[in-house]
């Protein structure tokens, strides 16, 4: 298992008084396309935030390897300049920084990444314009008052300038309008191909799958990773939902 | 005769109290409702200075009377300027206050109907003992000004702030408030929204550090119908800083409609800061919106965890809440003096390293100085 960049190995985790994981197994290759799906409150999210490390989740038992380094008591900023990234399903708003200050400082953060002003600006101009990112954009306060839309594509933008090994992108997807959705679809195509970044994709929707190519599907139920296929069982799930999985898993349970 | 030319030179000072006062004085227990300062008596040599016209007499400025008759008297002359009805001033009018100079400013703006201009005034220096600055704007119908005050002194200094705001109908104001250095500061500021459906939006952010004394009183009065007021307040404390913020919102009867919220967020990295905060809505009238909170303390757990999952721990993330305030003020201050002042002041506070990387990220000239 030490080729693998993820390992995470019967996790469990939770709020202080509430499960919401149990035992997750789960692998992520160095380069691989992962996508994991499941109903609204299934525990997607949270396992994000568990991988990045997000304190008001606790893990009660399980690890977390990446990159060949145990992960699980490491805080959230360690894991990140480990390589890994999560793209917020709802990204917070931060009064005060302008976003070119946070930008700047994520970088500086990071020996690969340290680089002069202006070539920063140069790097943070090109993305801005790959994305279709109006450049007065730096100038505001980070994700304060931005559109739905906007903030995750403010959140592409940070993917593509660091340039992490692992992206959980968490509904990336949702709330975007048809044009802006192909111009994310692409940002996560272009990250594919110029960092040979792990993705794992939390999604209802197989249109932002389009241009990728899925090497391992994952469902979770009730905080259960409960089955995992090639690419073809999106299209299973697609047709016929989740309540053949949420079935077993109750007799799973039963028995 | 030799007496009297040492006695002209010797520096006489006056005490100016009543500093701040706000509105409601109902925490006199608490010792905060006002401050006093030592300040140079101005001299009378029977001169007649320019005076501003009589409109701006009755504009209330927040620091209280005392202060502004002595900036009216200290400053020994006066600025007028008139931006004509609808004209759409490019050029901002800046005021220019050199704190090593003791300098003392007293500016009118009067904004004719439908007109806008952005007005900047920056306090900066290093020595010296006392500036001040004195700004009324009179805002006719649907005027829209915007209004940048930056107080970038250094650690040394001592200087009273004042502006003084009357806003008539559909008139909009955005203003952006920060105070960025000086030992003992006061900052004052009342805004009248008169007329129906004026506007007042205020920004204000600061930073105080070391021994530093921060003192602010803001005042929103709402006398016309469905006017609006939103104040937003974010600020760092380090060290042993102290800092009293006093804000009212006064929703005066006849203001059917009237709207006002005022929000705090203060981020305290010193065990020895004093900060106290008092938020007051007032209301003589029913038909009204008023809503206020004052969180006090760190960041929110969520900003704070957002930013460490994009690799900034607590250390570093509040490095970069103090850098964002320089870079916040720099983007919005655009004037030349004014952004070398700024950076001059983040170069005493960050570092010439990290000031130069502002002015460079933000494509800016650097000029190195520092106090
Ligand atoms: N911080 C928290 N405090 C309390 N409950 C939580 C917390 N975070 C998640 N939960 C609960 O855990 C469960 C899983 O939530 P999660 O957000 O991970 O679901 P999800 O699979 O991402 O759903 P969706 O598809 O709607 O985004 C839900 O019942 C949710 O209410
Ligand atoms: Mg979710």
């Amino acid at each position: 298992m030490s080729d693998q960049l993820l390992s995470v190995s019967g996790l469990s985790a939770g709020t202080e008084d509430k499960p919401i994981l149990h035992d997750i197994n789960l692998t992520v290759g160095a380069g691989e396309t992962h996508v994991l799906m499941g109903p609204n409150g299934a525990g997607k999210s949270t396992l994000g935030h568990v991988i990045m490390g997000d304190p008001i989740y606790q893990v009660t038992s399980g690890s977390i390897v990446f990159g060949g380094q145990d992960l699980t008591d490491k805080s959230p900023d360690k894991r990140s300049l480990a390589g890994i990234f999560l793209s917020y399903q709802a990204p917070v708003e931060v009064p005060g920084v302008p976003l070119y200050s946070f930008l700047r400082t994520i970088c500086q953060m990071r020996p690969e990444l340290k680089t002069t002003a202006r070539k920063f600006r140069q790097r943070v101009g090109e993305i801005a314009d790959q994305l279709d990112i109006n450049q007065n954009f730096l100038t505001r306060e980070l994700n304060v008052g931005f559109s739905g839309g906007e903030k995750k594509k403010i959140e592409m933008l940070q993917l593509l300038l660091l340039r992490p090994k692992l992206a959980i992108l968490d509904e990336t997807d949702s709330g975007l309008d048809v044009d802006a959705l192909s111009i994310v679809s692409r940002g996560i195509e272009a990250y594919r191909k110029e960092c040979d970044g792990a993705l794992l994709m939390i999604t209802h929707n197989t249109r932002i799958l389009e241009r990728l190519t899925v090497d391992r599907t994952h469902v979770m139920v009730h905080g259960s990773l409960v089955a995992d296929g090639p690419a073809s069982l999106i299209d299973d799930i697609d047709a016929h939902g989740f309540a053949r999985f949420e079935n077993a898993l109750e007799q799973k349970e039963q028995a | 005769m030799a007496n009297q030319i040492i006695e002209a030179h010797q520096e006489q000072t006056s005490t100016i109290s009543r500093v701040n006062v706000p509105p409601a004085q109902t925490w006199n227990y608490l010792r905060i409702n006002d401050l006093s300062f030592e300040v140079p008596t101005p001299h009378f040599v029977g001169d007649v200075y320019a005076r501003l016209p009589r409109m701006f007499e009755g504009v209330e400025c927040g620091i209280g009377d005392e202060a502004a008759t002595w900036i009216v008297r200290a400053s020994g002359d006066a600025r007028f300027v008139e931006v004509k009805a609808g004209e759409q001033r490019e050029q901002p009018i800046y005021v220019d206050i050199d704190a090593s100079a003791t300098e003392v400013r007293d500016t009118g703006v009067l904004v004719r109907t439908g007109a806008s201009a952005t007005i900047v005034t920056c306090a900066h220096g290093c020595e010296g003992d006392t500036s001040a600055s004195l700004l009324r704007v009179v805002a006719e119908r649907d005027a829209r000004v915007t209004i940048i005050e930056l107080v970038a002194c250094g650690s040394g200094q001592q200087h009273l702030d004042a502006i003084g705001i009357d806003a008539a109908e559909g008139a909009r104001i955005d203003m952006r408030q920060y105070a960025l250095g000086g030992s003992r500061v006061a900052l004052g500021l009342a805004c009248s929204l008169a007329g129906t459906g004026a506007r007042f939006a205020l920004d204000s952010r600061y930073l105080a550090s070391g021994r530093d004394v921060l003192d602010v009183n803001h005042v929103v009065r709402q006398r016309g119908r469905v006017t609006r007021s939103d104040i937003v307040t974010t600020g760092i404390l380090a060290d042993a800083a102290r800092k009293t913020m006093r804000e009212t919102i006064d929703l005066v009867h006849g203001a059917k409609g009237a709207e006002g919220s005022e929000i705090e967020t203060v981020l305290v990295t010193g065990d020895e800061v004093v900060n106290k905060t008092l938020p007051v809505i007032l209301c003589d009238e029913e038909d009204v919106a008023g809503n206020h909170g004052a969180s006090i303390g760190a960041i929110s757990p969520e900003q704070l965890g957002f930013l460490s999952s994009r690799g900034l721990s607590d250390d570093v993330a509040e490095r970069l809440f103090a850098r964002a305030l320089f870079d916040d003020a720099l983007i919005h201050a655009d004037v030349a003096e004014a952004r070398q002042a700024v950076l001059a002041r983040a170069t005493e506070v960050l570092g010439i390293d990290v000031a130069r990387d502002i002015a460079e990220v933000l494509d800016i000239d650097f000029e190195e100085a520092s106090c």
